[in-house]
């Protein structure tokens, strides 16, 4: 039966993620080129090494990579579409360096938007939204500070300058207190976003914390020193502007890097991969992994836990039908109900402390709500099989009881009276005053006592065979074997105690087995092998016989394969004609 | 002669009692488990145990146990055991491992009261009984098994299977109404012809029987 037991990865997407990837190769080759374009542009000979101008582009490229590959694996996710923006703009800024003049002042218009997106990829971590009302503003006010706040830089700049052909006026008095205020407002935009950070940081889950403080603080580092590297960094060490300009691009470009791994690893996994749940759900059955396995992928928590609703028990269960608790309060866990037409089907336990964001577990519940619901009837279908077979388990463990007792009684009772009445009637026999006519009378009653006996011990034997219930299946299987009129090999591999029911089958698909061989099969030579694997009593009867019997004939082999079957075995009979046949009972016999 | 005897069932311990009382057999003491019946059997030292195979607490083969387990550690001590179902294993295994003085006897056995005192006294002095029905089965075996002992003739076979239950040539004589040369004649022609060692000592003649037609029994 396919149930839970499928070991195939998730691999299959969506057409829309196929599409998706496509769009994003795309991307990817055109910022390739753009690149390349750009490092093609840059002159030979300027003020600083050959190499820095193609620093700005390489930022550009490690921008791309990174918001790329956050935007494959977290399609609903915005870092990505935030980074890849990130990354336009410093293949812009990177124009900067170029002879085109045009180019070169557009450069200068978002030379510092960098630091804007930075700010923004703070504020939007890890969901690549801004969720508060201040992180929008704050946001907000980063690109305007870096758009609008720029303008004094190249409106007042000499004419020669890069952004010259922007200039209205050669104002170095204007330009500077543009900068100034730029820097002023700059500074405030840190300040705000440290606070909505410090803030966001206190709410965090300690595991949480762990990945987003060095993120955050790395971010306003690199934020922060930018600018100042310059101005106060430079002065203080002697640095020459080309290890300076090296120091802040680098100290730029590896954010997204960092912010890509921490939303990738870091345990932010609340992305609606809900997609890949509906290909789940496409996938066909047998190359299907488990729901609660594709769950765990979906959700980013390998702990998550499929919970069964079984309303017969009010109580939840998990695949296999075992009992489910619901976590309590406190304990990090949480539990998100899943229902199907109003009516309670199952829930999804999983790490609140992990996914923070209870609605997506809840939406990613009712994707895969109709599959629960089939997952369901099968735990509870299995539950109740589980119940059938037990209680047919019990019927032949008390019927095996009864036969026992049957034997028992028998044996101590009428067998015993059999003995005591023959024994009467032998004493009458040997009385010395009674006449020959009734001492032979009294002889043959004897006789008639003993063949009553006899049959009776017949009776019992195939009730429960004495040696069974003295010596065990061994020496019952060989008693069985030196009772036949054929020679029997016999194999036996087994020692220690079995239980009851089990050898008691066990012997009677033996004797099944070699009572049909014997009438049947016209064979010259019988075996009986038993073996014990870890779990398993293997038993079987071979003759060298005709063959052909066909299988499930006869009462007697269909009531020992109901036997066999309640035990939760299996039972063969392979029959060639030529061949000779074969009965072959696998019995279960863990302990 | 002085016996205890072990059987669970009390009024089949009386009766046996009685038969053994008419028969000239004074009961040293009676015992309804196997524990008890090997506590009398040190305790007491009699000439002979009698026991059922099945005996508390398991009803399982306490009995055959607790026969063993004397003959341990007192290995000349002769002893039957009684069963309502015989098995050539346990006739094997008593008379294997012992050197005379076993018997081994279908509970039915009891009912023919001389045969079974006799058996009783061979027994005691140090001969090999098996039942007839478990021999017969031993030889019904063999006979499957191998061609060797279908060589015997009819009669050959009569006196083969009353030699493997441990009777003597004199009473072998009887039953087939022979005269006891004849009998030693056919016993002699068996030994030839089944390749067994020649043997005057009874008990020695049932194990080699048995022993032979164990060992042919087996199918190869």
């Amino acid at each position: 039966m396919g149930r839970l037991l499928y070991d195939v990865p998730v691999t299959q997407r969506s057409p829309v993620a196929r599409s998706l990837g496509a769009a994003l190769i795309t991307l990817a080759v055109s910022a390739a080129m753009l690149g390349a374009i750009e490092l093609s542009l840059f002159p030979a000979s300027g003020i600083h090494p050959v190499w820095v101008p193609d620093l700005f582009t390489i930022g550009g490229l490690i921008y791309a990579t990174a918001g790329l590959v956050a935007w494959w694996r977290r399609p609903s996710n915005g870092l990505g579409v935030i980074m890849f923006g990130g990354a336009l703009i410093w293949l812009a800024v990177a124009l900067a360096n170029t002879a085109v003049t045009v180019l070169a002042a557009a450069a200068i218009v978002l030379a510092t938007v960098p630091l804007a997106v930075v700010v923004h990829l703070l504020l939007a971590f890890p969901s690549g939204r801004l969720r508060s009302r201040a992180a929008r503003w704050t946001a907000a006010l980063a690109y305007i500070t870096a758009v609008v706040l720029q303008v004094p830089e190249y409106l007042f700049a000499p004419p020669g300058s890069p952004g010259g052909m922007l200039a209205a006026a050669d104002s170095p008095g204007l330009a500077a207190a543009g900068t100034w205020l730029q820097n002023v407002v700059g500074l405030g935009v840190m300040l705000a976003t440290a606070v909505i950070l410090i803030a966001r940081l206190r709410r965090a889950p300690r595991t949480q914390r762990r990945v987003l403080l060095p993120l955050d603080l790395y971010g306003i580092a690199a934020v922060l020193l930018t600018p100042l590297m310059p101005i106060m960094i430079q002065p203080l060490t002697g640095m020459s502007d080309a290890v300076t300009v090296a120091m802040q691009v680098i100290a730029l470009s590896l954010v997204p890097v960092a912010f890509a791994a921490g939303m990738l690893r870091g345990g932010f996994a609340r992305t609606s991969e809900i997609q890949e749940l509906g290909a789940w759900l496409g996938a066909d059955t047998a190359s299907r992994p488990s729901l609660e396995l594709a769950l765990a992928r979906a959700l980013g928590d390998d702990s998550v836990r499929l919970a069964y609703w079984v309303p017969a028990q009010y109580a939840y269960t998990d695949a296999d039908g075992r009992p489910l608790a619901m976590p309590g309060a406190g304990h990090g866990r949480a539990a998100s109900e899943i229902s199907l037409d109003g009516r309670r089907i199952g829930a999804i336990i999983y790490d609140a402390t992990l996914i923070e964001d209870p609605m997506l577990v809840h939406a990613a519940g009712q994707v895969v709500a109709i599959a629960v619901d089939r997952e369901r009837l099968i735990a509870e279908l299995l539950a109740s099989q589980e119940e059938l077979r037990e209680s047919r388990t019990r019927l032949v463990n008390a019927a095996d009881a009864e036969r026992r007792r049957i034997a028992q009684n028998l044996h101590d009772g009428l067998q015993t009276k059999l003995v005591l009445l023959a024994l009467e009637a032998q004493q009458l026999a040997g009385k010395p005053g009674a006449g020959r006519e009734v001492a032979g009378a009294a002889a043959a009653l004897r006789g008639r006592i003993d063949a009553a006996a006899a049959e009776l011990r017949g009776l019992v034997h195939a009730v429960m065979p004495a040696p069974l219930i003295e010596r065990g299946l061994a020496a019952a299987a060989e008693d069985l074997a030196d009772r036949m009129p054929l020679p029997t090999q016999l194999d036996i591999g087994v020692d220690g105690a079995l239980p009851g029911a089990v050898s008691a089958t066990a012997y009677f698909v033996i004797a099944e087995g070699l009572a049909n061989a014997v009438k049947h099969a016209q064979a010259s030579k019988l075996s009986v092998g038993i073996t014990r694997t870890e779990d398993t009593l293997l038993v079987e009867v071979r003759d060298d016989g005709t063959g052909g019997a066909a299988p499930g004939s006869g009462l007697g082999l269909r009531s020992l394969a109901d036997r066999v079957d309640t035990l939760g075995g299996r039972l063969f009979v392979t029959s060639q004609a030529g061949l000779g046949t074969s009965l072959r009972a696998e019995l279960p016999c863990g302990s | 002669m002085r016996v205890v005897i072990g059987e669970d069932e009390a009024l089949l311990r009386e009766g046996l009692s009685l038969v053994l009382a008419n028969g000239g057999f004074e009961v040293a003491d009676t015992a309804g488990d196997a524990q008890t019946l090997i506590a009398h059997a040190r305790r007491l030292a009699p000439d002979l145990v009698i026991t059922d195979i099945r005996m508390p607490p398991g009803y399982t083969d306490e009995g055959l146990r607790a026969a063993l387990e004397i003959r341990r550690t007192m290995p000349s001590m002769p002893i039957v055991v009684l069963s309502q179902h015989l098995q050539r294993q346990v006739a094997i295994q008593l008379v294997a491992g012992h050197s005379g003085g076993v018997g081994y006897l279908l509970k039915q056995r009891i009912a023919d009261i001389a045969t079974f005192c006799a058996d009783l006294r061979r027994v005691q002095a140090g001969g090999m009984v098996l039942d007839p029905e478990v021999v017969s089965l031993m030889v019904a075996r063999a006979r499957a098994g191998h061609k060797g002992l279908r060589r015997l003739t009819a009669r050959q076979q009569e006196v083969l299977a009353l030699m493997a239950e441990g009777r003597s040539n004199v009473s072998i004589a009887r039953a087939l109404s022979l005269t006891e040369r004849a009998v030693i004649q056919h016993v002699s022609n068996i030994y030839t012809q089944l390749g067994l060692p020649p043997s005057d000592d009874d008990h020695r003649r049932v194990l080699a029987v048995v022993r032979y037609l164990s060992q042919q029994g087996a199918p190869t």
